[in-house]
This record gives C-alpha cells, sequence and structure tokens, in this order.
C-alpha cells in the first residue's frame, strides 16, 4: 500500500523530499511552479526592506481575486436590474455569498494599493535601470491594467455607485478632443451607461483584462529571474556599493538572484553568499501569503462591501464620484476635462514607461532612497504626494456640484 | 541563512498567521450555518421580482382580503406592499436602510400603490385613490402640473367678456379670498397683494365678449325697454326646471355647482338671461348642459335670482380703466395672469396655455428626502402626507432662502387633501406590464348628431358610462338599454320623471325635443345594452300568480309601492313594465345586485323559476289611472315588447 502511494507521488514529483543541497536545488528546478524561483537567491533580498512584500502581496491578492471571482460569476447574471438581484441573492442565499463578495471588493482595492506601493518600491530602489527596463515597463502595464479590471469591476453590482462612478469615468474618456466620443461609445457601445456597457464591462473584467494580466504577468516574473534576481545593492558598480543591500526588480517580492550575471555591461556582482530558495524564500512566501489571506478574510467578515440602491439613471447623486483611485484624475478633471482627466494621466503613463530609457545610471541601486539618486527619488515621490493629495482631496473634501467642503462620503 | 532568533520570528509569523486563516474561515463557516435559512421563495418573472416574505410570513393567512383578487402566485408579495423582497432578514426586508431606500409601503403608499396597475378613476377597494383622482379633475391639477392622462382641464369659466358679467369690485372680493364668498368652491386661495388684483381686474376688464345684444344696460343691469321677468313665475320655473339638482336656491339644493344665492349678486342680469337663452354661446366649456330656455322664461328666472342685484355703483375703477392707467397695468396683469398660472383652468383670448407647476409623473417614486428640503414643515411619513400638506399649505415646507411656492392654497377636507396626496403617489414612472395593467376602457361616444346632443346636454357630467363621467347619477348607463324600454326612455327624456322618491338629484327639464330624444333613447338601447342578460321567455299566467305570493312572501312591499300598497323607498311598481324590460327585471332578481352593483337593492338573490315568477307579476302590474301619460304613445311602444306580460 504505502509502496503505491509512493509510486504515485514520485510520478508527480522527480524529486524526493528536499533535504540536502542538491536536492533542493533539484526540486527547485523540476517543479513547474517552483522554477519561477533561482534554486539559489541572495540574502539580501530576503529581508522586508528589500521588497516590502508588495509584489508578492499583489501576486496573492490577484489570485484570491480569481478565486473569489470564479465563485461570483457563478451567480452573476450581466443584464441591469437582474445584476442588481444578483448581489442581493449573494447577500441573502447564496453559500458563503457575501464573504465572497465582500472579498472580492477589498481585495480589489487592495490590489490597487499594493501595485501602485509596489512601483513606488521598485523606482525607490532603481529597480528599472538596466537590463531591466522592459519589466518596469511590463509593470506599469500591470498597473494600468489593475486599474482597468478594478474599474471594469466596479460596474457589475449596477447600484447606484457602480452606475454614476462608471458615468464620470466615461465623461472623462469621451473628454478626449476629436475621438473621446467615439472612444467613449466603444467603451459603453451606446449612449449612456446600459445594458450594453454592462455586458462590455462583464466580458473585459471576466475575460480580455484577466488573460491579459496574467500574460503580462507571467513575462513580468520570467524576467525577474532573468534580468538577475531581484535588484540588490550587489548590482551597483563596485564604487558605490556599501553593504547596506537592497535588491530590486519588478513584480513580486520573492527573491530570486540568479547566479549568472547578465552579459551585459550590467554589474552583475558575484554574490557573497547565496542560500538555497527551498525553504528560506519559499517560507516567507507561505507566510505573506497567509497574512495577506487573514487580513483580507478579517476585513471582510467584519466590514461589508458597499451596496447601494440599484442604478437608477434619472436620480443624479450630488457629488457623482468615479472610484476612489480615480479622484485624483476626477479632481484634476475639474480644472480641465482634458488637460486634468486625460493629458496628465496619459502623460504621466508614458513618463513612466520612457523612465528606464534615460535614467540609465546605475548608482545607489539595491537601496531606498539612495544619495546617489536624490533628484530621481525626490521628484518621483513628489509626483506621487501630487497625486496622493489630488485623490485626497478629491474623495473627502468634494461636496455637492464638486465645491471644496469636507465630505467624507 | 537566517539567525535562530530570526528563524523563531518566522516561525511565529507562520503559527499566528496559519492559525488566523484556519480560524477566520472557522467564523465564516459558523456564520454560514446560522444565517437565516431560505424556507420559501415567490418567483414572478412577469414582474421581475423574487419575494422570499414568505419564508416568515404566511400568505395562506390573508384569505378574505384583497388577496383573494391578487394571487400571491401572480403578484407576489412587494408589488403592493413594498419592502425588500430579496431579503431573508427582517430588519432588511421591512426597514430601509443605505442599500435599499424603499422600506415596506406606509398605509397611504399601499393605497397609491393600487394605482399603477388601476388606472380608471374609479379603482375598487381604493376609496382615497378614487376620490383623489376624481379630484385631480375636479380642482384642475392639470392646469398646472402636467399628470399622465389628464388633459387640460376646462373647469373654469371662460373670462372673455367677464366684464359684462360681474362687477370689478366683486372680483376683488373673489380673488382675495373664494371660500369668502363660496366656502365650497373649488378654486384655490392665491394669496393676492391688493396691486395684483388691481392689475388682473385691468387685464381682464380688456377682454372683449360676445355680443349681448340689447340687453346689456348701464352698469350691468337689463337695458331698458327689455322685459321685467316676474320674480314668482321664476321661482316656479326654477322648480320644475329642477336646477336645484345642481344649483343651491334659498339654501337648498345640490352643490355641483355655484350656488344662485350668491350669484343672484354676482351676476349681471342681462348676462344671466343671455346664458340661460344660449348657455353654450357664453360658456361653451361650462358642464351646465346647453339650455335654450324661450326668453319669457328666461326673464322670469332672471327675475327670481337676482333679486339680489344692486347696479354697478362703483364707476371710478372702471373710468380709471379706461384711462392710460389703464394699458400698462393691463400689461402687467396679463403677466401675473400667465405666471400665476390662472390660464391653467381660465381660458381667455391672448394668453396661451402653459402649465406653471412642475410634472408630477413620477412623484411616486420620490422620497420624502428629495421633496423635504427644510425641516421648517416638521417631519412628513411619506409621499401621500407630503402632498396632502402641500396642496392646503404649499408654503409650508418653503425653506427660508427660496423663492415662496407660487401654488395656491386649496380648501380640503383632511380626507379629501390625503385623497390627492394618494392619487399623486399613484404616479410612478416604471410602467406595470401590460398585462397587470386594469386600465379604463376608452369611452368612444357617437359622433354626428348623437354625439353633439350627447355633449350639447353634457349627459356625461351627471351620467357615467363606461368608467367615465360625473356620479350625480348614482346608476351608470351602462346597460340602460336593457333595463328600460325605449318609448320609456324618449319620454323620460321629453319630460323627466321621479322614479325614486327618496333621491334630491333628479333629472332636469332639459327641454329636449321629441327627435331628439328618439335619436338619444334609439342610441341607448343600441349601444348602451348589457350582454349578460338573457333573453326570457314570455312569462305565462301561472307564473304571475306564483309571483305575486313571492313577491308577498319576500317583503318587497317594505320599500316598493304595488297596487297601492307598500311603501315608496324604492321605485313605484305598478306600471312598471311601461319603464323595465322583463329580462331584466329577472337578471336583478336572480343575481342580486351583480347585474347592477350601484343598485340599493337587497342582495338577496332568488332562484331563476322564483325571480321569473316575481318579475313577471311585477311587469303585470297596470299602470295606475294618476300615472298615466299619452296612452297612445304607451300602446305603440308596448306592441313589439312581447316579452312583458299583461295581466
Amino acid at each position: 500500500m504505502s509502496k503505491l502511494l509512493r509510486d504515485i507521488r514520485d510520478s508527480f514529483f522527480r524529486t524526493p523530499w528536499p533535504a540536502d543541497e542538491r536536492t533542493k536545488v533539484k526540486a527547485m528546478i523540476e517543479s513547474l511552479v517552483l522554477h519561477v524561483h533561482a534554486p539559489k537567491v541572495r540574502p539580501a533580498s530576503l529581508k522586508f526592506r528589500a521588497t516590502w512584500a508588495a509584489g508578492l502581496v499583489s501576486a496573492v491578492l490577484l489570485a484570491l481575486l480569481t478565486l473569489t471571482g470564479v465563485y461570483l460569476m457563478f451567480y452573476y447574471f450581466p443584464y441591469p436590474d437582474v445584476a442588481y438581484r444578483s448581489m442581493k441573492d449573494l447577500a441573502f442565499v447564496v453559500p458563503f455569498g457575501k464573504i465572497t463578495r465582500n472579498l472580492h471588493r477589498w481585495a480589489a482595492h487592495a490590489m490597487v494599493a499594493m501595485v501602485t506601493i509596489h512601483m513606488v518600491r521598485v523606482f525607490l530602489t532603481g529597480g528599472y535601470k538596466p537590463p531591466r527596463e522592459a519589466n518596469w515597463v511590463a509593470g506599469v502595464g500591470l498597473w494600468v491594467l489593475t486599474l482597468g479590471l478594478s474599474f471594469t469591476g466596479y460596474l457589475l453590482p449596477w447600484d447606484q455607485l457602480a452606475f454614476w462612478a462608471v458615468t464620470v469615468g466615461a465623461n472623462m474618456v469621451g473628454s478626449i478632443p476629436g475621438v473621446g466620443g467615439y472612444f467613449r461609445l466603444l467603451l459603453l457601445g451606446d449612449a449612456s451607461v446600459g445594458e450594453s456597457a454592462l455586458l462590455r464591462f462583464y466580458v473585459l473584467h471576466c475575460v480580455v483584462l484577466p488573460l491579459a494580466i496574467f500574460g503580462i504577468l507571467g513575462f513580468h516574473i520570467f524576467r525577474v529571474r532573468r534580468d538577475g534576481g531581484l535588484v540588490t545593492s550587489e548590482h551597483a558598480p563596485e564604487e558605490s556599493a556599501p553593504e547596506k543591500a537592497i535588491e530590486s526588480a519588478a513584480e513580486k517580492a520573492e527573491g530570486k538572484p540568479a547566479t549568472a550575471a547578465v552579459a551585459k555591461p550590467k554589474p552583475v556582482a558575484k554574490p557573497k553568499k547565496l542560500i538555497s530558495a527551498w525553504p528560506h524564500l519559499l517560507y516567507r512566501e507561505v507566510i505573506v501569503t497567509m497574512v495577506t489571506t487573514a487580513a483580507m478574510l478579517a476585513l471582510s467578515l467584519w466590514l461589508d462591501a458597499p451596496l447601494e440602491p440599484q442604478a437608477d439613471p434619472t436620480r443624479t447623486p450630488n457629488p457623482a464620484k468615479a472610484p476612489w483611485y480615480f479622484l485624483g484624475v476626477q479632481e484634476l478633471a475639474h480644472y480641465s476635462a482634458f488637460w486634468g482627466g486625460v493629458f496628465i494621466p496619459a502623460a504621466i503613463i508614458a513618463g513612466l514607461c520612457a523612465v528606464p530609457y534615460f535614467d540609465r545610471h546605475l548608482g545607489g541601486i539595491g537601496r531606498t532612497f539612495p544619495r546617489e539618486r536624490l533628484a530621481a527619488c525626490t521628484s518621483f515621490m513628489a509626483l506621487m504626494t501630487f497625486l496622493a493629495v489630488v485623490t485626497v482631496i478629491g474623495t473627502y473634501f468634494r461636496g455637492p456640484g464638486w465645491a471644496f467642503m469636507y465630505w467624507p462620503h | 541563512m537566517e539567525s535562530p532568533q530570526e528563524r523563531r520570528w518566522l516561525d511565529l509569523a507562520f503559527a499566528l498567521s496559519t492559525a488566523a486563516v484556519v480560524g477566520l474561515v472557522s467564523v465564516a463557516m459558523v456564520r454560514e450555518v446560522r444565517r437565516p435559512p431560505l424556507k420559501e421563495q415567490r418567483i414572478v418573472p412577469a414582474l421581475g421580482l423574487v419575494d422570499r416574505c414568505e419564508s416568515c410570513h404566511d400568505a395562506a393567512q390573508h384569505k378574505g382580503t384583497l388577496i383573494d383578487s391578487h394571487p400571491v402566485e401572480r403578484f407576489g408579495c412587494t408589488t403592493c406592499h413594498g419592502g425588500q423582497g430579496l431579503s431573508t432578514t427582517k430588519n432588511e426586508a421591512h426597514l430601509a436602510h443605505l442599500d435599499w431606500e424603499r422600506p415596506l409601503f406606509t398605509r397611504l403608499e399601499r393605497e397609491a400603490n393600487c394605482g399603477t396597475c388601476h388606472q380608471g378613476t374609479a379603482v375598487p377597494d381604493a376609496p382615497l385613490l378614487s376620490s383623489g383622482r376624481r379630484a385631480l379633475v375636479t380642482r384642475g391639477c392639470a392646469g398646472c402640473h402636467e399628470i399622465p392622462g389628464l388633459a387640460p382641464p376646462e373647469i373654469a369659466p371662460e373670462l372673455d367678456g367677464l366684464s359684462q358679467k360681474v362687477k370689478p369690485a366683486w372680483v376683488r372680493a373673489w380673488l382675495t379670498d373664494p371660500a369668502q364668498i363660496d366656502p365650497a368652491h373649488e378654486m384655490p386661495r392665491f394669496d393676492l397683494k391688493p396691486d395684483q388684483i388691481e392689475a388682473l381686474i385691468a387685464f381682464l376688464w380688456t377682454l372683449p365678449g360676445p355680443d349681448l345684444g340689447p340687453h346689456l344696460g348701464p352698469h350691468l343691469g337689463v337695458g331698458a325697454g327689455e322685459p321685467k321677468g316676474d320674480s314668482d313665475r321664476g321661482k316656479i320655473a326654477v322648480g320644475e326646471r329642477r336646477c336645484a339638482t345642481c344649483h343651491r336656491f334659498e339654501g337648498r339644493g345640490g352643490t355641483f355647482a355655484s350656488s344662485l344665492d350668491l350669484a343672484g349678486a354676482k351676476i349681471a342680469p342681462a348676462w344671466m338671461s343671455a346664458y340661460l337663452t344660449d348657455t353654450h354661446r357664453l360658456r361653451p366649456h361650462t358642464r351646465m348642459p346647453g339650455f335654450r330656455i324661450p326668453a319669457a322664461e328666461a326673464a322670469d328666472i332672471v327675475a327670481y335670482a337676482t333679486e339680489q342685484w344692486v347696479p354697478d355703483t362703483e364707476t371710478t375703477p372702471l373710468a380709471k380703466f379706461d384711462g392710460e392707467v389703464r394699458a400698462p397695468l393691463a400689461e402687467q396683469g396679463k403677466k401675473l395672469f400667465a405666471d400665476l398660472g390662472c390660464r391653467g383652468c381660465h381660458e381667455v383670448s391672448g394668453v396661451p396655455f402653459v402649465r406653471v407647476g412642475m410634472p408630477l409623473s413620477a412623484m411616486g417614486d420620490k422620497r420624502v428626502g428629495d421633496l423635504v428640503t427644510t425641516t421648517v414643515a416638521g417631519p412628513v411619513s411619506d409621499v401621500p402626507a407630503y402632498v396632502a400638506r402641500k396642496v392646503v399649505f404649499p408654503k409650508a415646507f418653503d425653506a427660508p432662502n427660496m423663492t415662496p411656492s407660487k401654488m395656491p392654497s386649496y380648501r380640503l377636507e383632511p380626507t379629501e387633501a390625503m385623497a390627492v396626496g394618494v392619487a399623486v403617489g399613484a404616479m410612478k414612472a416604471r410602467p406595470r406590464p401590460a398585462a397587470y395593467v386594469r386600465a379604463s376602457k376608452p369611452l368612444t361616444l357617437p359622433v354626428g348628431a348623437t354625439g353633439k346632443l350627447i355633449d350639447r346636454y353634457r349627459c356625461l357630467v351627471c351620467h357615467r358610462i363606461g368608467g367615465e363621467g360625473g356620479d350625480i347619477s348614482r346608476i351608470p348607463l351602462d346597460g340602460e338599454g336593457s333595463r328600460v324600454t325605449r318609448a320609456w326612455l324618449e319620454q323620460f327624456l321629453k319630460s323627466p320623471t321621479t322614479i325614486r322618491m327618496d333621491q334630491a338629484e333628479r333629472m332636469p327639464v332639459l327641454g329636449i325635443d321629441a327627435a331628439e330624444a328618439a335619436r338619444l333613447a334609439a342610441w341607448i338601447e343600441s349601444s348602451l345594452a348589457d350582454a349578460r342578460i338573457p333573453d326570457e321567455p314570455a312569462a305565462t299566467a301561472e307564473e304571475v300568480a306564483k309571483g305575486k305570493a313571492l313577491y308577498e312572501k319576500s317583503g318587497c312591499a317594505s320599500c316598493h309601492l304595488a297596487e297601492g300598497k307598500g311603501t315608496m323607498k324604492g321605485p313605484v311598481l305598478d306600471g312598471a313594465s311601461e319603464r323595465l324590460q322583463f329580462p331584466y327585471v329577472v337578471a336583478m332578481l336572480r343575481l342580486g345586485n351583480a347585474v347592477v352593483p350601484e343598485l340599493r337593492h337587497p342582495k338577496e338573490t332568488f332562484a331563476p323559476a322564483d325571480a321569473r315568477a316575481i318579475a313577471a307579476w311585477v311587469c303585470s302590474l297596470p299602470v295606475p289611472k294618476s300615472l298615466q301619460v299619452d296612452p297612445a304613445k304607451v300602446a305603440d311602444a308596448d306592441a313589439p315588447k312581447a316579452d312583458a306580460p299583461k295581466n
């Protein structure tokens, strides 16, 4: 009997339970899931300050969102009014319906926040510098996709919040000079948010954007390893590499420095000492996964996702606000629909993509906010602070008629 | 390689987070087990609703209520009761929440809600809604507000030529407060300032009226040389014509039209004289039938009705209006007339009809919070209550910094105000599926000569046909063609008699001539027949004999008079066959008042054979000598009625 079990196990896992250095390396290489990690990693990349765990948390949240999302799809009908009733069914009669929806909602908000934090961390540690430029661009793409997923999901409950937030968002798209009207029509499939828009958003949310995000995420993780692992101070040129190292790269928080440095003139320092990913990296990843899951569960058990009254095109809330992560843009759009609502966001995204091709100096990489990169880090943080400030203003200080006042709803 | 201390922290973090996940999942499990279960749900696809109310409530317990005609299988629960039918917990189902703003209907909202399917004026078992809908018409609400299904009202006098009819002093008093002059009048109070009233008068006095011929003398009196009527003869004429069915005289009579006790002091004799001789020439939209009373009789009535008339001595204002002051003041008055929405009810030349109030078409969807933006008025429970306050005290909801409401205040009893509120609360934007809508059949009246007669004599002001029309006459004319004989109808139209002694409202003498009566009677017989009344074979002598015994045994004489015995609470039955058709009497006795629900006849029904017998006897009763009219005509008309047995 035990032989049969052993045979079955051996047929699935080609390596024995990792015990010594050799089997640990073998396990990491042979497994489909684990081979995204290097078998050996730099100790510096395992430090919390190296990654803030933001990339891994984002990935865990994406996994949670996928699981809960699939469950929600079993009960959801993408048609006006019926969609709203689906929400009520989830709340009242579907087993685990309420907590599933809560998890999905809170994990979505958390993911927007964590992906943004991840981007901040990568910038501050210089993780976008050669050879990691392409991966940074992929990361910016993932950030945009995350916002897109969140925005398309926002409409699906078909409540007042959903309807008007998306109406506001679609109007921002519509404000692009010349082509805005067409883009808006392409997005909504109609002159206003209605059954066509709901169907399009549903397909985007459940099929198109998830496929895109998984595809790019695969590339993103793959490139972390191929680009030499998480950036640490060991990647910095010799003269400016104090031992206070921090790695960085894009994507997930798991570190995996490849022993072999890239051939280009990139400073791939010979690591002082590598430790095996099994169990040091994996153990930390499991802990981060568990903490993230526990936090989301706790939030979802005691805080219900909002569900306003059913969408009513005849009753406009005042103020009508976009989802919180777009309120900065809405605030800017208030000053000028095109310049604030379209040009600045587009310029920010384009600028982010361009950064690695102009800021190529390698000094100070691997450390957060290093003296060598004072100007770059300061301007980036100024931009982020600016976005945070306009978002907070849009969220908490804009009342009816977009008048400036304390308006915490 | 981490230090042992680091390792201990990692182990602790792993243990705690794993325990947390396991613990939290357990909490979710426990909650799932303890969630109120869904025991029962009612799905009504046609209405797009899923009601889970029956998880707690038992619909069967409501037997004997309106649920009998509104089965839960077809209507669900929330269609009539409101609330959140999808909920499985009491509070969420019954109360208002952040995510569900509409709690269970209040009593008034519930009745208003009937009106979302029931679209006719008269809604069974919804007295407030029915009377409210009637009030929307009689109070002219559609003059200022857009109301689905209501045309601009034509309820108030056309004001062209007002100067020929009344004195400025009267207008001044009337506009200050109509209730001071006629407490029962429908016109609301506008709270006008004296200078506004003067401007309105200046405007109204510019409006030319029709030519009243030689009648109009100086200061609105009867012109010199016109025959003076005789007041005593006039009083008799008013009685004979049954003007008191609608008008009050000396404190007695109907309230459907203005009191002539007041009219005496108000209306210029010359105008009244012209009005009686050709009513619709002066007031094409009046509810009053188109009388063409001969000049001499009219003069008598005018003499009687205007005994109180004092010739106008107020020359000053009129003179003032003739000066240069008049034009700008009149212009100001015209603007005021339009702004205040006077044109909503009063037609005048030169001012187009525009509704000045807000549309009411979705008032039932409003939440009180949307309507009441000030706390000045105190709490309001629902939309009907809001409207009820609003129509009586329109400024009750004016916030201090708002432009005051322009709406006039209506003198309504609290119940009537509530009724208006309920009728307004019934206006909801989302239409019900066609299969659920109970629309009143649109009334198709004949066009051509018959139609002109029906319009001229304003039949529908008093009579109801197909749910439309007035309720001065209690019994709708639907089916009348199967109930009474054509000969009797013709006779009645020419010279109406009294059928029920206890009725205060009687058909006025409209002056319908023989040809007109024949035309109307033919139309009633052919178009207003009751298909539910089957033909009956003629009665036999045995049935007549059996009927007499049954009649006596059943106590019919406690209301009816027959062969000189009994009382006159109900119609006299002697000579009944002159008036009633035998099959109708049978059906009425057999089905009770199912045939004519408005009839105040006992609900008791008779077995078909018994019904036939009693009807046979009743229809065999001869006309008493004292009541016989024009025997030649009666004989003529009776000839084809072979089914009405003779004894």
